[in-house]
């Protein structure tokens, strides 16, 4: 209980925190707010100095740092988190859209990542220095180096534009979904795939799996009973930190695949100088950033018993 | 008497064939019912023997016999699916260190259920319940709360009784015990000295019971067979073997366990080490350390060549020890 509210209590503080930081970015950027604002709208910029004044007023950009801040604070958890100065909508329903498509990418590649991993690097370990071994090993280090603006182009070039299987850009139903998570999906699973060997050949050579093997489980049995549990944990670890990135979302590969997701909002938002478009996406990607982590921290315990006597102790 | 385990000639090497052996022609039988202690310093080969009955040497290890038999089942031709069926079922194991040989993500009720529902068909229901009473048999106190602990939740006397409730869920015909108690302080040592011995009278079993304390060998060994250096070195009933040692290795053994401390404080040892005794090739291993008094004869047969272990129900491999027609006429 004191570990959860202590939890808690870092959770809330890394937001103010993080949101004080992120308030400040038109000011730590060069340049004067007012004209980055009119820059979005107008063409003209040379306004004459009264109406600059005025607008500064209307923005409430004349009040003094903390009272901005504060105000800003309060409507935010409220919800509210302004006007896009280039749309002209709702910040909040922006992101909130964008949001929800690119954690549905990013679940679902780190899902596949997952799954293939768990096989890869179990199968890996278990034909240690075999064949199998040596092609899963090296073929994943391969993995590693390939970027993603080459496999997307690639993928579109053969599965939509040769084969016609699968379209090659947009959002629309779970086919369009195939080839952006592909393309997500391999250097992560490549990463966990040699997390998963190496954990597991830790875990295939303590005693308790010979212990399970003198009990008389099969070792198949073994590996999933006792095995893939205890060599889950580093993997999860490293699911989390991955999705933490991803959920901030691909710009590359929202991009080329036309997905409206957090990347591509976040990379027009940069482009346009829209500000609190900027503002409120960084601020909820630290956000689930920070909660994904404390979520991760409480599922070791789930996993691993061990982990819960450490904090009841602690 | 019917024999329940039968082993000739079993080594131990290193790797793929050929390599080094370091078990060496090692050859045991057991009787029903029977408790034989195999004992000897560490890395005699002793566990690695025991491991190479149920097929659980660490890989590179590979081992061959002669002869595996557990009562009409050839161990050495049994496939990897049927030893699944032994080991669990007609063989139970205990380790050393028994915290460490429980799975820390699992309850160590759901382990003891596992040979339960593997064994003897239970479904899940009747496993829990069953198990319950298989702690409660092996003096776990409070076995309803004790089955949902985990091992970090529980002692190393606790654990090692759930280790012994797990071995016999199978209802096995002989259980391996690994140095069972070595890790255990003296009075829970004790105690599951006298739960093994009223298990094995209760249930009829034979234990292989293997340990570096001749100490704790006495009190529950009917028959006790030295190792060193991956080979048995003497062979016989408890009572004799420990009164009447052969072996100039067994005596030492013996007088280490029994002597304290010296006056100024240094404890007993063989002097020597058993690490270089693999790379002597030919002769007696224990050569180098003996230092029982050698005539100028039988210090050159101790050199040539290893008597072999002869089959009467006390022997030996020591030269010393032999019946003088044995020994070549002058």
């Amino acid at each position: 209980m004191f570990f959860l509210i202590r939890r808690l209590a870092v959770l809330v503080g890394t937001l103010v925190i993080a949101s004080f930081v992120v308030f400040l970015i038109p000011y730590l950027t060069p340049g004067d707010p007012v004209r980055k604002i009119l820059r979005g709208r107008v063409s003209d910029l040379n306004v004459d100095p009264v109406t600059l004044e005025n607008l500064r007023r209307s923005y409430g950009l004349d009040r003094p740092l903390l009272t901005q801040f504060w105000d800003w604070l309060v409507k935010a958890l409220r919800g509210d988190l302004g006007l896009s100065y280039t749309r002209r909508s709702p910040v909040t329903e922006m992101i909130g859209s964008a949001l929800g498509v690119t954690t549905v990418l990013a679940i679902t590649s780190l899902l596949i990542a997952l799954v293939a991993a768990l096989l890869f690097g179990s199968l890996a370990a278990v034909k240690r220095g075999r064949p199998t071994d040596t092609a899963i090993t090296s073929i994943t280090q391969g993995f590693v180096a390939i970027p993603e603006y080459w496999l997307a182009p690639v993928l579109i070039l053969v599965f939509a534009l040769q084969l016609g299987a699968l379209p090659s850009a947009g959002w629309r139903g779970p086919e369009s979904l195939v080839l952006p998570c592909l393309t997500l999906a391999l250097r992560p699973m490549s990463y966990f795939t040699q997390v998963t060997r190496a954990s597991m050949i830790d875990v295939l050579e303590s005693p308790h799996i010979t212990a399970a093997r003198a009990r008389g489980l099969t070792f198949g049995a073994t590996m999933i009973r006792h095995g893939l549990r205890n060599a889950l944990l580093p993997v999860i670890t490293l699911f989390s930190v991955w999705l933490a990135g991803l959920l901030g979302g691909s710009v590359v590969v929202e991009v080329i695949f036309s997905i409206p997701g957090m990347g591509r909002l976040l990379y027009e938002s940069v482009i346009n100088n829209d500000i609190p478009t900027i503002q409120a996406g960084v601020i909820s990607l630290v956000g689930l950033a920070v909660l994904i982590t404390t979520l991760t921290d409480m599922g070791y315990t789930l996993i691993n018993p061990t982990v819960r006597a450490a904090h009841v102790s602690a | 008497m019917a024999e329940l385990l039968t082993v000739e000639n079993l080594a131990v090497h290193t790797g793929p064939r050929p390599a080094e052996k370091i078990v060496d022609g090692v050859s045991l039988t057991m009787g029903e019912s029977e408790v034989l202690a195999l004992v000897g310093e560490s890395g005699s080969g002793k566990s690695l023997t025991a491991m190479s009955l149920v097929r659980l040497l660490p890989r590179p290890l590979t081992a061959g016999a002669d002869v595996l038999t557990l009562d009409d089942v050839d161990l050495l031709r049994a496939t990897d699916r049927s030893m699944d069926q032994i080991r669990g079922g007609r063989i139970g194991m205990l380790f050393q260190q028994p915290k460490h040989m429980l799975d820390p993500t699992s309850t160590v009720g759901a382990q003891v259920a596992e040979p339960l529902r593997r064994f003897r068909g239970m479904n899940r229901a009747a496993a829990r319940q069953a198990t319950i009473e298989l702690l409660r048999d092996v003096g776990v106190p409070e076995p309803e709360r004790r089955a949902r602990s985990y091992a970090h939740q529980l002692s190393g006397g606790l654990a090692q009784r759930v280790m012994i409730a797990a071995a016999l869920a199978g209802q096995p015909r002989l259980l391996i015990a690994d140095e069972p108690t070595t890790a255990l302080d003296v009075t829970v040592e004790a105690q599951i000295l006298r739960l093994l011995a009223a298990k094995k009278a209760e249930l009829g079993m034979s234990i292989l019971f293997i340990s570096h304390d001749l100490g704790v060998v006495s009190s529950i060994a009917d028959r006790i067979a030295v190792m060193y250096a991956g080979r048995i070195v003497e062979q016989g009933p408890a009572g004799e073997v420990l009164t009447a040692p052969q072996h100039p290795y067994t005596r030492a053994l013996i007088e280490c366990s029994l002597l304290r401390p010296g006056p100024s404080g240094e404890l007993c040892s063989i002097p020597g080490h058993a690490d270089s005794a693999l790379r002597i090739t030919s002769g007696c291993r224990f050569r180098p350390r003996c230092t029982a008094t050698h005539d100028a004869h039988i210090e050159h047969q101790c050199a040539a060549a290893e008597p072999a272990l002869a089959t009467q129900s006390h022997a030996t491999r020591c030269w010393i020890g032999m019946p003088t027609q044995v020994k070549e006429p002058a």
